[in-house]
């Protein structure tokens, strides 16, 4: 498993034009890129094509990277997952949301996934367990899969009003369990 | 609806656009004022960080191996040794490689025999380097002989006011100048020594740069073209 030292690197690297650097860095990290796009769109095809779309950036955009403040993998997951929720808005038109609810249903994880969640894993986790199961798993909805205030409300059978209220009211409790 | 979830704080207002949860307008809002109030990012990397841990429930999927080929292809091109001849389709490639040569070589490149006999400098070297689009194209030729590198640009120019440089990388290093490719789309440039061994692995790009070239000695524009180096 690469460390963030070694990530951070190639990025580096990559800014410069190095190529052999790039497909290094396509090799450690698109299993976790694609499993991001996978999550969000559904569809290997689509996850493919964005998947593509994701490292095009990465190319383009290394030298942007310096010191955001995000860990280079939070920076690489955070491109791989805009990108698929681009796709997603762009392709969705009359989207079967029973469908996604169905995607949604599936999801949260199971106690070991929490138990051997870590570090930045572990706390988000564990303050997503202090909400309500519903806010928690809205909260999951819009992260690892993209919807929106409009499909979350349709998803839980509130007004658009409401989800937004309830929403942010979740991120202000998360933000207190969160801050250091 | 109390005031507070209508006009949400700064924090709140990040952790909605990380999570890609604002409208269009006011995702847009929001991305103008993070370009003018630096603050601001450290709101989008708290919330971009911590809702990072939630990828942990994500399992790894390994992408089809034809995923990498046409990223690779999109990006750089006819780069993978073995597949430039197929990709361009034989004819094609050795009829623009004959033209080009046949331009800026001209009777150089039809050396009679004793010239070219083994222990000679070797085989002339080429590399075709080429947007993805075709926008921009440069035939370089290195002549181990003669110790020279001669570009000839077949595609595209320079933006106004701005310059191409060529750049030699060798694997795993930093690119290396080999000089802002002049308005004239023939050149003839000289490799640095310390390349001449490696000449035949290396991977020439060019950049976007303002004129006179990078000011800092690495590329500072867009990679417009990238090509690999192959024996002719």
């Amino acid at each position: 498993m690469a460390q963030p030292k070694d990530i951070e690197d190639l990025i580096s690297r990559v800014a410069l034009g190095d190529r052999a650097a790039f497909s290094s860095l396509y090799d450690q990290t698109s299993a976790k890129l694609f499993g991001v796009a996978l999550r969000v769109l559904n569809n290997r095809a689509n996850a493919e094509d964005v998947l593509q779309e994701t490292y095009m950036k990465i190319w383009r955009y290394a030298d942007r990277y310096m010191s955001n403040g995000m860990s280079p993998m939070t920076w690489l997951i955070t491109i791989a997952r805009n990108t698929a929720i681009d796709r997603l808005r762009a392709t969705r038109e009359g989207a079967d949301v029973e469908a996604l609810a169905d995607r949604l249903e599936a999801r949260g994880p199971t106690p070991e996934q929490s138990a051997i969640a870590a570090g930045e894993a572990a706390r988000i986790v564990a303050c997503l367990d202090q909400l309500e199961t519903d806010k928690s798993q809205a909260v999951r909805g819009a992260y690892l899969q993209g919807l929106s205030y409009a499909e979350l409300a349709e998803r839980f059978n509130v007004p658009l009003n409401t989800m937004r209220t309830w929403l942010r009211r979740s991120l202000i409790s998360l933000k207190e369990c969160m801050q250091p | 609806m109390t005031q507070q979830s209508e006009i949400p704080d700064d924090g709140i207002l990040a952790a909605e656009y990380v999570l890609r949860l604002l409208p269009q307008r006011e995702e847009t809002a929001f991305e103008e004022r993070l370009a003018r109030e630096p603050g601001l990012m450290d709101y989008v990397s708290f919330w971009a960080t911590r809702l990072s841990g939630l990828n942990d429930e994500v399992p790894e999927v390994a992408p089809p191996s034809r995923t990498r080929r046409r990223l690779m292809h999109r990006l750089f091109g006819s780069v993978e040794r073995g597949t430039f001849w197929q990709r361009a389709g034989l004819w094609q490639a050795l009829s623009l490689a004959s033209v080009a040569l046949a331009v800026f070589l001209g009777v150089q490149v039809l050396r009679t025999p004793e010239t070219v006999l083994p222990g000679a400098g070797g085989p002339l070297l080429i590399s075709e380097i080429a947007a993805e689009d075709q926008s921009l194209r440069v035939l370089a030729v290195y002549d181990p002989d003669a110790d020279r590198l001669s570009v000839s640009r077949t595609a595209g120019q320079a933006a106004a006011g701005r310059a191409l440089e060529l750049w030699a990388i060798a694997e795993g290093a930093a690119p290396v100048s080999l000089g802002v490719l002049p308005d004239d789309p023939r050149a003839t440039l000289t490799l640095p020594a310390d390349l001449v061994p490696l000449v035949a692995s290396l991977t020439l790009a060019i950049s976007d740069e303002p004129p006179g070239g990078s000011p800092t000695g690495a590329p500072t524009g867009d990679v417009l073209a990238v090509g690999q180096v192959r024996e002719l």
